[in-house]
């Protein structure tokens, strides 16, 4: 007896060390951690509009988020987004779409484009303008990206189910939904195989791809041809690699060797991601048009 | 029981008599699924070799408050931590290098050398004799698991380190897990040849 309480107490007195020491490097390590994140974020977004590190940025590029709540009330589900206003006017609106795509509620929000980046202060303020004991769940967020206040881009974010875990992605398309580039945030697909999807000649051939193409996208079980993939490794000048684009713009995606549902997952993670977000702005933009909403996009 | 061993010759020993790969032959599954090219190899060894050392310093300062029923989940515990501290600091600090490592640090907890090496080794010596064990053991496993990333890189991608050397894909089953058990038991049998030749030479039966 005396014997397991030695036990329990040592056992717990190591756990209680570990516990303390992880926690203390959590604490001291969790700020720089999420400020890595989001400078690989910001990085990544403007690579992807293609500016590379220490480019240039034009004064003229604005980049304005929406945001999409789904808001659920009495049985009823609207999709809700908080969208930045425009006609030199400080503040967000607040729109709410049925699921048939008719308007369901507006309402302007005292939000400004700063203060909509915090979660808290957001959710907080489409607590207020929605119907009162409605559950409202953040569903995700997207960029718009404007030069001399015309759309240039949307810069999407998403998640899929990859080989083994969940592939995190951020893509950028035109506003004709064409992919201007993709990135791979986050994967745990196997090292030389699957993890090849992280790789610049793997991403490279989604780039140019029109959006008809992409909704019919296939995986070809073929090597990649020489040439094609001395452009996609940005080993030709550029003339010829905007050649080549051209050329596989509307082919079938050169799946990874001894990958293919790594590379089957991507191209239909992909796929689901600009079609379902191609929908949705569509909805959006017809919405704001019909009830003549000014938004700063 | 004292240990005495210079600490030149416990990291020699980590490295070559009891190389955690070719003579042990521990932490197979892992080292078997990761070390498909050398820079792999290089990476993970780095990150057993961290947790080796810290963990084998650990347990040795504490080697007389472990209650020997519980030793097992104690040494357990120690690993899970020193992977965790290592995961966070360098994913806070140094993020480039936790863009590539990142996958492989969270592996260790589950290897059997660092463990083992704790139970046979840290457990019964003195702090500074750990620490040279530890990075013996370490350094072999390092050294282990390049030796292998390069044949694989080599027959699998026809590169070294990236760089394409053969310009062609000789045979692409060196990629795959299941060929990392054949590299292994190839270069076991090799490593077990050179001393058999070596001890021949020398007259020793």
């Amino acid at each position: 007896m005396k014997n397991i309480i030695t036990i329990v107490i040592r056992l717990t007195v190591s756990c209680l060390l570990a516990a303390t020491v992880m926690g203390i490097c959590f604490i001291f390590t969790s700020g720089a951690k999420k400020h890595n994140e989001h400078v690989q974020e910001q990085r990544v977004m403007y690579e992807l509009l293609g500016f590379k590190a220490g480019a240039e940025i034009p004064s003229s590029m604005a980049l304005h988020e929406v945001y999409r709540y789904v808001v659920t009330a009495g049985g009823k589900q609207t999709i809700a987004y908080v969208v930045p206003q425009g006609g030199g006017k400080e503040g967000s609106l607040f729109v709410s779409i049925n699921l048939d795509g008719t308007m369901a509620a507006q309402k302007e929000l005292p939000l400004s484009e700063a203060q909509a980046l915090d979660a808290k202060a957001r959710l907080a303020a489409v607590t207020a303008a929605a119907e009162p004991g409605a559950t409202i769940i953040f569903a995700d967020q997207t960029i718009v990206v404007t030069k001399d206040g015309k759309r240039i881009a949307y810069i999407l974010g998403g998640k899929f189910q990859g080989f083994k875990t969940f592939v995190n992605v951020m893509l950028a398309v035109d506003p004709a939904f064409t992919i201007l580039g993709l990135d791979v945030l986050e994967h745990e697909e196997d090292p030389g195989l699957g993890a090849e999807i992280d790789q610049d000649y793997f991403k490279n051939q989604f780039k140019g791809k029109p959006f008809e193409a992409l909704k019919n996208i296939d995986v070809l079980k073929a090597p990649i041809p020489d040439d094609y993939l001395k452009a996609l490794n940005g080993k030709v000048g550029e003339e010829d690699v905007q050649k080549l684009r051209e050329q596989y713009k509307d082919k079938a995606v050169y799946a990874l060797t001894g990958a293919t549902i790594s590379t089957r997952a991507v191209a239909d993670g992909v796929k689901g991601i600009v079609t379902k977000f191609a929908y949705r702005i569509n909805v959006l933009d017809k919405i704001l048009k019909e009830q003549q909403l000014t938004v700063s996009f | 029981m004292a240990n005495d061993k210079t600490p030149m010759q416990l990291i020699a020993r980590g490295v070559l008599s009891e190389n955690p790969i070719f003579r042990l032959a521990l932490s197979m599954c892992p080292a078997v699924g990761i070390s498909t090219t050398v820079m792999n190899g290089i990476m993970l060894g780095i990150a057993v070799l961290f947790v080796q050392v810290f963990s084998s310093v650990t347990i040795s300062i504490f080697k007389n408050l472990i209650h020997p029923r519980i030793r097992i989940p104690t040494y357990t515990l120690t690993i899970a931590t020193w992977v965790t501290v290592i995961d966070l600091v360098l994913a806070a600090y140094l993020p480039e290098a936790y863009a590539k490592m990142g996958i492989f640090v969270k592996l260790i907890v589950a290897f059997a050398i660092i463990t083992m090496r704790l139970e046979m080794f840290a457990c019964k010596e003195g702090v500074k004799d750990s620490f040279w064990d530890g990075l013996g053991m370490g350094i072999g496993f390092m050294v282990g698991m390049m030796v292998i990333g390069m044949v694989r890189e080599l027959l699998g991608s026809g590169a070294i380190l990236g760089y394409d050397v053969l310009g062609f894909k000789p045979l692409l089953f060196f990629i795959l897990p299941s060929a990392g058990f054949f590299v292994v038991g190839l270069m076991m049998a090799f490593f077990n040849w050179i001393e058999l030749y070596y001890k021949r030479s020398k007259g020793v039966k």
